[in-house]
């Protein structure tokens, strides 16, 4: 009887055990399958090409960020209204009237890329410590990110005011909203912060051509896709009143031939050169030769001139105006939102230019005496079935007509204009008047030089400064020069216009002059609002702001014009709420 | 009171928590119980004594058929009084009540619960009504309101809704009693420019033909479309008289019968207006489509005017147009032009459309000629000119000189070429002379006068640049022609 039973618990302990020891195993075998199409965190950082993977990574989400941050920069301010498809929330949107639920006006967005760069930034450091990658392969990565992580929270303390600044991947985007867990900082101390850890970065330069992230993706270089540090350093100080710091990293990105270049690359790159009035093979406003009065002259081409900054392959003349620039293509996402929201076409036609700006453009008067800007009605926007249209971001898309849809376009996000003025501004409130007149006017050659100008131009056509002003634009035959600012135009010269003001006006109408000609060259990128914003805090003066955006709502009869302009009168109404569900 | 008070209380709560309980049983209320949604429109409308006469009209025309069918409609039904008014002309005629009852019926929902003021609806007859407010459709009154049945809505109306004629169809059924509205239908054979005579011959027979040949349509106004709204002014056969003969001395042709045409066609072109204007919207004065000032005087008015289904007719025993009125001063602006001489590709080059503000700050757009190099004499640009009037014609031009020198250029009407392309000045219509073109001058300039003995477009008028190869003496410069036609 004992044995028996002895026999049966023994048998029943045994089936216990090898119960127990199948089931242990088969838990770490069977159930701990690796998913095929996902990827675990071990297997994701494991080199310099996981590292690659990964920045590119924060990029494609970068790119869901281009629709808004256009409509929030240019319809908030005074160069862009609604049309009659819009929706009620876009007309918040331009009335200054946002309710909580605003989907443009979702911030969110932002903070899932910033969430992006956070997770990004922590693993590179683990990757680093561990040595799976160099520290120069680590320095131009983090710096990457990094910068793209500050240029997110400049937006978002541009349209949001106090925004909490998160450096650290944390468990619950919701929790950013919760101003216990996370406090919120001023635009100013945000500001601060930004200078000091986007100064800080290992690495402000380019990627080195060397690097395996600058490639050809689908006959694209990558070169061109990623954020240059020292613009976004620039426009950083400048927010913050730094000058002199501004216009030294302006200046920097503005030589960037000078430190690697010959011949074409050398005079062209980023120097807004002049127009080429024989073959036209330039960015520049120009007439057939010979026929500068007759307005069907115009060279209006996605090859050939001012236009084809916006429209033309990614070429020689392409790389000498674009700094920053995502492009969109038919057959990969993230997919051209830009079409919906311009074209009557093939769109929705959700935005067009508001009257202000059409007045804007046709109160100025060409170098050939034409009663306009021809970057309004010629290009940036043109009359399409009876609407205007902006154009800028459709002449890829509706350049080809082919079986398939063209969906072609770009993000355009820093070029060379931009830089130019921006420069001008910093050197302007840095009390060089007579340098921003003459990049936002003639370029350097025109300023620096007496009438009539000497054969020898030795000792003219030069700033004579020290750097970050020092221009050298002497063009002339005995004795030869040819340095390297020779072929800039200015920014007005380029655009066949007539000056903008003159030598000796004070850094106020210089200034105004400067965000005027912001407007006329670069009204729709998405830089209108920073501007009125920036210019209105540096100057506490919220009517400069305020006063634009009821020009826009008051000539196209919106009632609500004055409201708006008094509401806006108050800094703190400039911010949207932050806020979403 | 205060014992009162407390049982008012509960005895409030208590209705209120029976009517909320008994209200809803959310379960059930998910289907609903109404026989209307179980019946068709043709069954609903059959089955109200109120409509059987309409019923009748359904049946006899088939669409009783369309109104069981499972599309939805919407039908606006007489009454059996109303159906009484209807003619018998039209109840006994088959096209007739067709027409008829089509004109009642709509393939889509229209409630009178709705948040548009007023709407044009297009019905089953091609013809649209308005439906305004909430109770009005055509002229009628919606008596009984959204009648709902399994395939759309109905109205009951206190008149039927006869299909009227529209403003075209009104013309043609009176060209035998007036002369306006005889002449108007004689454009459908007469052509008063080259076009008309090529849509009479390309367009095919059928209810839409008139409004693609017949040169008044075509021209003026369309008329026969139901889609939009028209106003004309139909002249009683006295004072078409007087106004056509106002203008003969004006439109004098090759032959009598064609300047009575055109006469007859520059006095009908300002009678139509491109909305329907109710008597009491009626301005005093009236501008065409081609810029004819039309004084409109109510008093003329005969009888009450004819509402028809795309706008009204006011029937004038007097409509008084002054020949300065009538007689149009045209213009030609200079960047207009149809061609240019020498036409060798190299002298496009030498042309400028030119984008300016003049000094009062108004935009203009002119055309410039300047040779850069030195080129030979002899160079023109050519312009056209449309119905111009038989008489005398003042011209003045605007031309403005941006040069440092005065030049000369000539202009020559009707011009005439020879073989070699250059204008033969003895035989051409007129040859003004040369006239320096001071500088920066933004005024109009009188050149000279001229005759015209036939009406019609002049085909060749030419701006000469002066007989000189000397650079900038032999440029051109125009920012408009102005011909301003002398009264006789």
């Amino acid at each position: 009887m004992i044995t028996t039973i002895s026999t049966k618990t023994k048998k029943h302990t045994l089936l216990w055990a090898i119960a127990l020891v199948f089931s242990l195993s088969s838990c770490s075998d069977f159930l701990d399958v690796v998913p095929e199409d996902k990827l675990v965190e071990e297997q994701v950082y494991r080199n310099v090409y996981d590292a690659d993977a990964a920045v590119i990574g924060v990029y494609g989400k970068f790119m869901a960020l281009a629709e808004k941050n256009v409509i929030l920069n240019e319809m908030r301010a005074d160069l862009m209204t609604t049309t009659r498809n819009s929706s009620p929330l876009l007309k918040e949107i331009s009335e200054h009237n946002v309710s909580a639920n605003n989907p443009y006006a979702n911030p969110k967005d932002f903070y899932i890329v910033i969430q992006n760069c956070n997770d990004v930034l922590k693993n590179f450091d683990i990757m680093l410590a561990q040595k799976k990658f160099t520290q120069g392969e680590y320095d131009q990565r983090y710096s990457d990110i990094g910068a793209i992580r500050s240029w997110v929270y400049l937006q978002l303390g541009i349209h949001y005011g106090s925004v909490p600044y998160i450096t650290e991947p944390i468990e619950n985007l919701e929790d950013v909203k919760n101003i216990s867990k996370f406090p919120r900082l001023s635009f100013n101390e945000l500001l601060d912060k930004l200078v000091e850890f986007t100064e800080n970065l290992p690495y402000k330069d380019l990627y080195s051509a060397e690097s395996s992230m600058v490639i050809t993706i689908d006959g694209y270089n990558t070169a061109k896709f990623f954020i240059n540090k020292e613009c976004l350093l620039g426009d950083l100080q400048l927010w913050k009143g730094n000058y002199l710091a501004a216009a030294n990293h302006y200046k920097f990105v503005m030589e960037t031939a000078t430190r690697g270049g010959a011949n074409t690359a050398l005079y062209d790159t980023y120097r807004v050169k002049f127009a080429e009035v024989i073959t036209h093979d330039d960015l520049a406003v120009g007439y057939v030769r010979y026929s500068e009065q007759d307005a069907k002259g115009l060279i209006d081409s996605n090859t050939q001139g001012w236009r084809s900054i916006f429209a033309r392959d990614r070429d020689q003349l392409w790389n000498d105006e674009w700094i920053w620039s995502l492009p969109f293509e038919n057959n990969f996402a993230p997919k051209n939102p830009f079409i919906k929201l311009f074209s009557n076409k093939n769109g929705d036609y959700l935005v067009k230019p508001s009257q202000s700006a059409i007045d804007l453009w046709n109160s100025q008067t060409q170098a050939n005496n034409f009663p306009y800007d021809a970057r309004g009605s010629k290009f940036t926007y043109k009359i399409v079935n009876g609407d205007p249209v902006i154009m800028k971001y459709l002449y890829s898309s509706e350049a080809v007509t082919s079986t398939v849809a063209n969906t072609k376009g770009q993000w355009f996000l820093y070029r060379a204009a931009k830089l130019h003025l921006r420069y001008a501004e910093a050197a302007n409130r840095n009390n060089q008047q007579k340098i921003a007149y003459a990049i936002l006017n003639f370029g350097i050659k025109s300023a620096y030089q007496p009438d009539p100008i000497p054969t020898d131009v030795t000792n003219i056509q030069q700033t004579l400064l020290p750097f970050p002003y020092d221009f050298d634009a002497r063009m002339g035959d005995f004795p030869n020069f040819r340095a390297n600012w020779h072929r800039g135009a200015g920014i007005r010269g380029r655009a066949y216009m007539k000056a903008a003001g003159a030598i000796g006006d004070d850094m106020i109408t210089t200034e105004n002059n400067i965000i005027q000609e912001d407007a006329l060259e670069l009204a729709y990128e998405g830089s209108r609002w920073e501007d009125l914003v920036r210019i209105a805090l540096r100057r506490n003066d919220p009517a400069f702001l305020a006063d634009k955006v009821y020009d826009k709502l008051s000539k196209e009869g919106n009632s609500n014009a004055s409201t708006v302009r008094t509401k806006l009168m108050n800094v703190q109404n400039w911010y949207l709420p932050f806020n979403w569900n | 009171m205060i014992s009162l008070k407390l049982i008012y209380k509960i005895l409030f709560v208590s209705i209120l928590t029976i009517a909320l309980v008994s209200c809803s049983d959310p379960w059930s209320d998910r289907e609903t119980n109404d026989e209307n949604l179980k019946l068709t429109l043709k069954e609903a409308i059959l089955n109200n004594p109120e409509t059987s006469k309409f019923a009748e009209a359904l049946v006899k025309t088939g669409y009783d058929k369309v109104l069981a069918s499972s599309l939805t409609y919407t039908v606006f039904v007489p009454t059996n009084d109303a159906m009484d008014q209807v003619p018998v002309s039209i109840l006994n005629n088959t096209d007739n009540l067709v027409l008829f009852v089509s004109n009642h019926i709509t393939p889509a929902i229209y409630s009178t619960v709705r948040d548009k003021a007023s709407e044009k609806i297009i019905m089953y007859s091609n013809k649209y009504l308005t439906f305004s407010g909430t109770n009005t459709i055509g002229d009628a009154t919606i008596t009984t309101p959204d009648q709902y049945a399994k395939n759309g809505v109905f109205h009951i109306v206190n008149k039927p809704l006869t299909p009227k004629l529209n403003i075209w169809q009104y013309v043609n059924s009176v060209s035998s009693s007036s002369a306006m509205s005889k002449y108007l239908v004689s454009l459908t054979e007469l052509n008063i420019y080259k076009a008309d005579s090529i849509a009479k011959l390309v367009t095919a027979p059928g209810v839409y033909a008139d409004s693609l040949s017949n040169s008044y349509l075509r021209n003026v106004y369309n008329l026969n479309n139901e889609k939009n709204s028209y106003t004309l002014f139909l002249m009683d056969d006295g004072s078409y008289t007087t106004e056509v003969d106002k203008l003969k001395p004006y439109l004098i042709k090759n032959n009598a019968a064609r300047s009575d045409t055109y006469a007859s066609y520059f006095t009908v072109r300002d009678m139509a207006f491109p909305k329907a204007y109710l008597p009491n919207e009626l301005p005093n004065e009236l501008t065409t489509r081609f810029g004819v000032k039309i004084p409109i005087d109510k008093t003329q008015i005969i009888g009450s005017p004819i509402v028809l289904s795309n706008g009204i007719i006011y029937r004038m025993k007097k409509m008084d147009v002054t020949l300065e009125n009538r007689l149009l001063t045209k213009i030609i602006e200079g960047e207009n032009n149809t061609s240019f001489f020498p036409s060798t590709s190299g002298n496009r080059a030498t042309i400028f459309y030119r984008d300016r503000k003049d000094p009062a700050n108004i935009l203009y757009n002119d055309i410039a000629q300047y040779h850069r190099v030195t080129e030979g004499p002899n160079f023109f640009i050519n312009y056209t000119a449309s119905d111009m009037y038989s008489t005398k014609y003042k011209v003045y031009w605007r031309a403005i000189n941006e040069q440092s020198n005065v030049f000369q250029q000539r202009l020559i009407v009707g011009s005439v070429f020879k073989a070699d392309g250059t204008i033969d000045l003895t035989t051409s219509l007129m040859a003004f002379p040369y006239m320096g073109v001071d500088i920066k001058k933004y005024d109009e300039v009188y050149i000279g006068e001229f005759p015209l003995a036939q009406a019609g477009d002049i085909n060749t008028i030419s701006l000469v640049a002066a007989a000189t190869t000397t650079i900038g003496n032999n440029s051109l410069t125009l920012d408009y022609l102005k011909f301003v036609p002398v009264i006789k």
